[in-house]
């Protein structure tokens, strides 16, 4: 199995197929994902009620918004943030760029590399 | 004839008079004069000038000697230009004026000198625009004849001046501590939404820019003589009048006036409006920022074709073809967007650029005139793509008497509504496995797009209904893919 056994994994992405793409990275780390969302509404609802998180893979940009307030909620929660962007570090706002972020495209290996200080910080 | 009243006259002279006794205690004064110092008769009745208006400068060491002179010799003294400020509101807030004083002495019985009569003019306008019209080319010299070169320095400047006037960069000149606008040219006030300053301070005139640092740029330079100069400098200017300030990005420079001794008399304001060039910058960024956002989206989608088709394609060459086929369907729709400026598409062409590939009379395709966005463009595309493959493969697109309908149409509460139909193929049966293509479909439409799918496996074939809410489909006026 995956190296993060079992870690429940929280995952806003507005693409499908990128969407997939994430869940096949993440089912091949051995993670679960716990709760998805492809628009905001969506996001912020399941922010609020999904249970235990120990992390959450947020792409900023979705739909022509942005995922910020759903991020809040999260971040409130004390759950470990990580966006992906197409903009990159720069891209987002800087309260927010203290967390953790992935620039998209990105490969199995950069999601493993992002995740690994965030599920680590969780408890392992 | 009746008598005349002279202090009737005396009170009503339209230029202000007032007369002192010997210790330079006034003993009178008219309307004019209260007027011009903003006081009352009462006010300053017995009071000694200097006490009233105490200036231990130049000009009072000027006004002075005048009146010494006055009593000295019996014989009117005049002072050409004298500057000298004096209070403009009850609050003591100074306002550096210019006057042209004559002194007039009044005899008594034996010959000599009992009051002063003063008359002032005020010149200040006329020093102002004599400081406009040599700035900055010729300093000022504090002992000009003013009132006789004042014609003079106008007609000789009068080119320089109307330069000024019209010149593309913007100028101002301003003169004294509190920075009274002596001169602005024409798109200075442009700048300034066409408001009036000549004669206001800077503060006065343009309230809004109180609190921003500019003030207290011009208090440095007119203080220190230093120039001061900036580029690109963010200030919140009122460009037309009764509306709220607005983000102005300007070019310019603070220069010190410096009359011949070397005083600083003012400040020369140069400068260029730069806001647009700013904002086509910013605009510009957005765009390449947008650009970038793209392509990487772009990348990630392939890239997640690219693993999905392997994960879910055993034979190599299959996977090959699959993976061309679903790239070209993207690279499609990315077409129809860019013709667009990816703003949106027509529903109808996106349908008829999928299914065209294949055989004419076995399709029909019809609907109204519908817009969608550019995310759903691309979502939609992929969808009718992995349909199609699949009617292909194992619909009724794979026999030749197999009939396919795709017709769309807007329902009463504006959703998209697309009915999609195979009739006279092989009967359609639930995969065991779930698929990429039922995954996909599933996904883009109940989750991306926010609507349902209603997905039927028939014996006449494959039909699938998607309503899709007006929020995923409907073209914004910025699209961000």
């Amino acid at each position: 199995m995956g190296k993060f056994d079992g870690r429940r994994i929280f995952v806003v992405e507005d693409e499908t197929l990128v969407l997939f793409n994430l869940e096949d990275i993440l089912a091949d780390l051995g993670c679960e994902v716990v709760g998805q969302a492809m628009r905001l509404d969506q996001a912020v609802t399941q922010a609020q009620a999904v249970g235990e998180v120990d992390a959450a893979i947020l792409d900023v940009n979705i739909g022509g918004t942005t995922v910020f307030p759903a991020a809040e909620i999260l971040a409130q929660r004390g759950i470990p943030l990580l966006f992906a962007t197409g903009y990159g570090r720069d891209g987002l706002p800087p309260e927010w760029q203290d967390h953790a972020v992935i620039m998209k495209p990105y490969s199995p290996q950069d999601v493993e590399r992002a995740l690994s200080p965030l599920l680590a910080r969780a408890g392992a | 004839m009746d008598e005349v009243d002279f202090a009737r006259i005396f009170d009503v002279l339209p230029s202000p008079f007032m007369l002192l006794d010997k210790e330079l205690r006034y003993v009178t004064a008219n309307r004019a004069y209260l007027e011009t110092v903003g006081r009352e008769l009462s006010d300053i009745f017995g009071e000694n000038l200097f006490d009233l208006f105490p200036n231990s400068g130049e000009s009072g060491r000027r006004l002075r000697e005048s009146f010494d002179r006055v009593m000295a010799t019996g014989k009117p003294d005049t002072l050409p230009y004298l500057a000298y400020p004096i209070a403009r509101s009850a609050e003591g807030e100074m306002e550096e004026r210019f006057w042209t004083a004559v002194h007039v002495p009044v005899l008594d019985e034996g010959g000599s000198v009992r009051y002063v009569l003063q008359n002032t003019v005020d010149v200040t306008e006329i020093a102002r625009m004599r400081a406009a019209s040599t700035v900055p080319f010729t300093a000022l010299s504090a002992e000009t004849q003013l009132i006789e070169r004042t014609r003079e320095a106008e007609a000789s400047n009068a080119d320089f001046r109307r330069l000024f006037q019209q010149a593309p960069a913007f100028f101002a000149v301003l003169s004294g501590p509190r920075h009274v606008f002596t001169f602005a040219s024409d798109s200075y006030l442009r700048l300034v939404g066409g408001r009036s300053v000549v004669g206001h301070t800077v503060a006065d005139a343009l309230p809004e820019i109180r609190g921003q640092g500019l003030i207290e740029l011009l208090d440095r330079v007119f203080s220190e003589g230093y120039v001061h100069q900036a580029e690109g400098a963010r200030v919140m200017l009122v460009r037309s009048e009764g509306k709220p300030p607005e983000e102005t990005f300007l070019d310019f420079t603070y220069h010190p006036i410096r009359d011949a001794d070397g005083t600083i008399t003012g400040v020369f304001v140069q400068g260029m409006d730069r806001t647009e060039a700013v904002r086509a910058t910013q605009r510009q960024r957005i765009l390449i920022d947008e650009l970038n956002h793209r392509v990487n989206n772009t990348m990630a989608t392939v890239q997640s074709i690219a693993s999905q088709t392997l994960r879910s394609t055993a034979d190599p060459a299959t996977a090959r073809d699959a993976f061309q086929a679903r790239i070209t369907a993207l690279a499609k729709a990315h077409n129809m967007l860019s013709d667009r400026n990816w703003h949106d598409t027509e529903i109808g062409c996106l349908v008829v650029q999928e299914l065209s590939a294949y055989g004419d009379g076995q399709i029909s395709c019809e609907g109204p005139r519908l817009v969608v966005n550019s995310k759903a463009t691309i979502a939609l595309a992929l969808l009718l793509h992995e349909l199609a493959t699949n009617a292909i493969r194992h619909g009724a697109l794979s026999v030749p008497e197999g009939k396919l309908s795709v017709n769309w149409s807007s329902d009463e509460a504006t959703n998209l509504v697309i009915d999609w139909r195979e009739e006279g193929g092989p009967p359609a049966i639930a995969p065991a496995r779930r698929g990429f293509g039922s995954r996909l479909l599933d996904t883009v439409v109940t989750g991306e797009l926010g609507g349902q799918l209603d997905l039927r496996y028939q014996p006449a074939g494959l039909s699938a209904r998607l309503v899709i809410p007006p929020a995923a489909y409907l073209a914004r006026e910025l699209t961000l893919g």
